[in-house]
């Protein structure tokens, strides 16, 4: 991340390397955006965390909310006073604001405001690749998605402009490749945020029992009608290239790259429709445009979500125009992020041209080195809690228990040789699914979950295993922060998204205050007594919660290098028999077999000292740290 | 200028990042249109990492089509051949002669090939193959963790990237800690001069 003075600079016209996320956080300073809230999750995660680190400066107050409804409403409240606002979310996250947002759209704002839900094609890092543009149908809320960093920090400015004209919340979609693509951004003049709000009692309008809600709806589709007027102006709908030929290429997002790039790699004569306001779409534009061709190609990304609504537009415009997409013959993948490669297989098969470049024989070529490659899993770090936790929960439970898991670093528990975790859905999902799966087996069941999801969507689901009388056993791995998404901080670590200091919310406190009558908190790291309360705790007749607590090690190492601390490394003794006990039972990264003999790697070893715990020989020595 | 691709592969912790953000700075500053790729999150916990570097006037795709990489820099030697679908018998590799031995490989006993065959192999399809140890010369610097700073030094000792050696120092300078720029810098100019002086391009 860039120093997070570059992101102030108020130097209207300087071009900066930003990453999209971060232009998202430009667009912010230059438009004045005096609330922004978050929960993190990737690939929105540097959103939140670039105005973390500026908010006190640029004067706007930025909040990492429990969990993304909680922050859709803080923001509603915020924008409905009249102070523009930000909420940024990663894809599945928008599912747990969608209730919020729904009923919103009626309500409408009165500042500026602008919801960005951060898509995951391919699932780099999410449980889902779902195609959030279905919510702008859903919701009937305008909708931009950019293609580059560029278009990220101006349709963020754009968003609130939309959003104060037709009083509605605006959706900004950028997907992996836009949000972590680093590209030339050019700034404009910042806006000095204005925080000051009025709320003005208004109850026929922001009140949605029904007699209010029913004409609010009517209201909103009346916007609807407006907002087409804007897609139709729009400078982000254009044809970016007239063509002279048949064939026609409507794209949007990240496609539109490769979309590009593509039609000139097969040298195509083309005429390009670039959608950057994919909701409502511009009707009369895109008639028009599918008018001049014979020959539709839609190149979007997951789910036909243009091209469902470019026939319907055709049925009106154009009905003998032939669209080529991926509803009916599948001509490029319905599933997983497009590139550059499958647009250019789907283009040349839709107009029967050769391929630039024979993929089949690079195919051929490395598919035989690929053969014989091991593959490179990630894999908890050395020094991770994490890991003692599961070897204790493994070294107690055996094979003979239902492990529930959930969304966190922690899911790599699933990996070889620890094996913990048989079910993940979503964040908060582990509580309530072992309820169900306890009540139906004769099996012990354990959920596990991290602190932050503890506080962003366990809760409920632990006051039910106690109001219904499940009885299961949580174990939170409190790590003290929010480590797979960069290590935010949550309600549990006493530290604000201002960067100052809040009450610290303890879970034990919390699951004792639901009612939980078997609370303990451990280091996972003292393995004996981690290892008597988790067996004390399955023997407990009703619901019970342990926290495993021990922070971060990438956490303890940042501390470490910020102090000038050097980590003394684990070390082998002669006793070591060679029986890789350590390595068979732990799969730490810093074990390693050099010349057949077990070896630590002393760059990696963050001296932990689990090693040496689990060593039948005693052979592992552990100095600690300096 | 035809646009330059640049794809970086190794392990995540390596600081692949890092270096990608110096490649695409310093070809900004040369006023070149740049788009950098990265995977942040999940994939970063010691998992395979790629990033891509274009530049050029006419980019707009953020990744590397197979078969078109100008540069392969490879951080660790399976990644480096994991990833040689990207190449052509026109790509300069430089490739850290440092394997990391992928995690659980140890009790499995899978077969692992030695850096020498990973070598062999890469010179299979591309002859321009430059390997450096990195890691040696970024310890020599003051910590392992300049290892990505070595790498762009040798590579601008290879004359193979459009970016000035000055825009390369200066991106580092400003991407870097302060506290550690002239332990980065130092890191820098092993890279360099070792590249320079000791490593003649392999001839098979």
């Amino acid at each position: 991340m860039p120093n997070s003075r570059v992101l102030l600079q108020d130097a209207p016209g300087k071009r900066v390397l930003l990453l999209g996320n971060e232009a998202i956080a430009r667009g912010v300073l230059e438009i004045g955006i005096g609330v922004v809230t978050t929960y993190p999750g990737t690939p929105a995660s540097e959103i939140g965390d670039s105005i973390s680190a500026i908010a006190a400066e640029a004067g706007l107050y930025m909040e990492y909310s429990t969990n993304e409804i909680v922050a859709v409403e803080v923001a509603a409240g915020a924008a409905n006073s009249g102070v523009r606002s930000l909420t940024a979310m990663k894809h599945v996250g928008f599912n747990v604001a969608a209730d919020a947002v729904m009923t919103l759209a009626y309500i409408g704002v009165k500042g500026g405001y602008v919801i960005v839900t951060a898509g995951d094609p391919e699932c780099y890092s999410s449980q889902n690749e779902q195609d959030n543009r279905f919510y702008a149908l859903l919701s009937n809320l305008p909708f931009l998605e950019p293609s580059d960093p560029q278009e990220a920090k101006e349709m963020t400015i754009s968003a609130i402009e939309i959003s104060e004209e037709l009083e509605l919340p605006v959706l900004l979609r950028p997907t992996t490749r836009v949000s972590h693509t680093r590209g030339p951004v050019i700034y404009g003049r910042l806006t000095k945020p204005n925080l000051k709000g009025e709320f003005v009692r208004d109850v026929r309008r922001m009140v949605m029992v029904p007699s209010n809600a029913r004409p609010m709806h009517v209201r909103l589709l009346e916007k609807l009608e407006r907002a087409r007027e804007i897609s139709e102006a729009s400078p982000y709908n254009r044809v970016v290239r007239e063509g002279t030929g048949e064939l026609g290429i409507i794209s949007s997002s990240s496609a539109y790259n490769y979309a590009v790039e593509a039609a000139d790699l097969i040298g195509l004569d083309v005429g390009i429709l670039k959608l950057g306001m994919t909701h409502p779409l511009p009707e009369k534009m895109t008639g028009e445009f599918l008018k001049k061709h014979e020959k539709i190609v839609i190149v979007e990304e997951l789910e036909p979500y243009l091209e469902i609504q470019v026939k319907a537009i055709a049925k009106e415009y154009a009905p003998n125009v032939e669209i080529y997409g991926k509803t009916g013959r599948l001509y490029f993948p319905r599933k997983g992020e497009l590139s550059t490669r499958t647009v250019i297989a789907g283009l040349a098969e839709i107009t029967g041209k050769e391929s630039p470049i024979n993929f089949k024989k690079i195919d051929e070529v490395f598919s035989e080195i690929l053969k014989d490659l091991p593959s490179r899993p990630p894999v908890l770090c050395a020094g991770c809690p994490h890991r003692a936790s599961f070897y204790v929960i493994r070294k107690v439970t055996g094979e003979n228990v239902i492990y529930t898991t959930d969304i966190g670093c922690y899911a790599l528990g699933i990996a070889p040789p620890l094996n913990v975790g048989d079910i993940l859905v979503c964040m908060g999902a582990s509580i309530g699914t072992a309820q169900g799966i306890s009540k139906v087996t004769s099996k012990d069941t354990i959920a596990i979950l991290g602190d932050s999801t503890f506080f962003h969507a366990a809760i409920p689901g632990l006051v039910n295993a106690i109001y219904n009388n499940h009885k299961v056993t949580l174990i939170v791995l409190d790590n003290l922060t929010t480590a797979m998404t960069g290590s935010q901080p949550h309600p549990g670590t006493g530290v604000t998204g201002m960067r100052g200091s809040s009450e610290r919310i303890l879970i034990e406190k919390v699951a004792e205050g639901c009612g939980v009558k078997y609370v303990k908190v451990v280091d996972p790291f003292d393995i004996k007594e981690a290892a008597t309360i988790l067996k004390e705790a399955l023997q407990h007749p009703g619901p019970s919660v342990i926290v495993f607590r021990s922070p971060c090690a990438l956490m303890v190492a940042r501390e470490k290098r910020r102090k000038g601390a050097k980590t003394v490394p684990c070390e082998i003794t002669e006793k070591c028999t060679n029986c890789m006990a350590c390595i068979k039972l732990l799969g730490c990264p810093a074990l390693i077999l050099e010349d057949k003999k077990v070896t630590i790697d002393e760059a990696l070893c963050m001296s932990c000292g689990l090693c040496v715990s689990v060593c039948p020989y005693n052979a592992i020595e552990c100095k600690g740290n300096s | 200028m035809k646009e330059f691709n640049i794809v970086i592969a190794g392990v995540g912790g390596q600081g692949i990042l890092l270096a990608a953000e110096i490649l695409g700075t310093a070809a900004l500053k040369e006023g070149l249109n740049v788009r950098v790729s990265e995977i942040h999150g999940m994939a970063q916990r010691g998992g395979s990492v790629i990033s891509n570097i274009r530049m050029g006037e006419k980019v707009f795709a953020p990744t590397v089509l197979e078969g078109t990489a100008d540069v392969l820099l490879g951080f660790e030697p399976i990644e480096t051949l994991r990833n040689l679908k990207f190449t052509s018998e026109n790509t300069f590799v430089l490739m850290n002669n440092e394997p990391v031995l992928p995690p659980g490989w140890a009790t499995k006993m899978i077969s692992f090939p030695s850096v020498e065959e990973i070598i062999v192999k890469i010179s299979g399809f591309t002859k321009n193959v430059v390997v450096m140890k990195a890691a040696k010369l970024a310890e020599e610097a003051g910590s392992i963790l300049t290892r990505n700073v070595v790498l762009i030094g040798g590579l601008a000792a290879t004359g193979r990237v459009p970016t000035e050696i000055g825009s390369l120092k200066e991106a580092t300078c400003e991407l870097v800690p302060a506290k550690y720029k002239k332990m980065n810098m130092r890191a820098f100019k092993l890279g360099y001069e070792h590249v320079q002086k000791n490593v003649k391009p392999m001839v098979f």
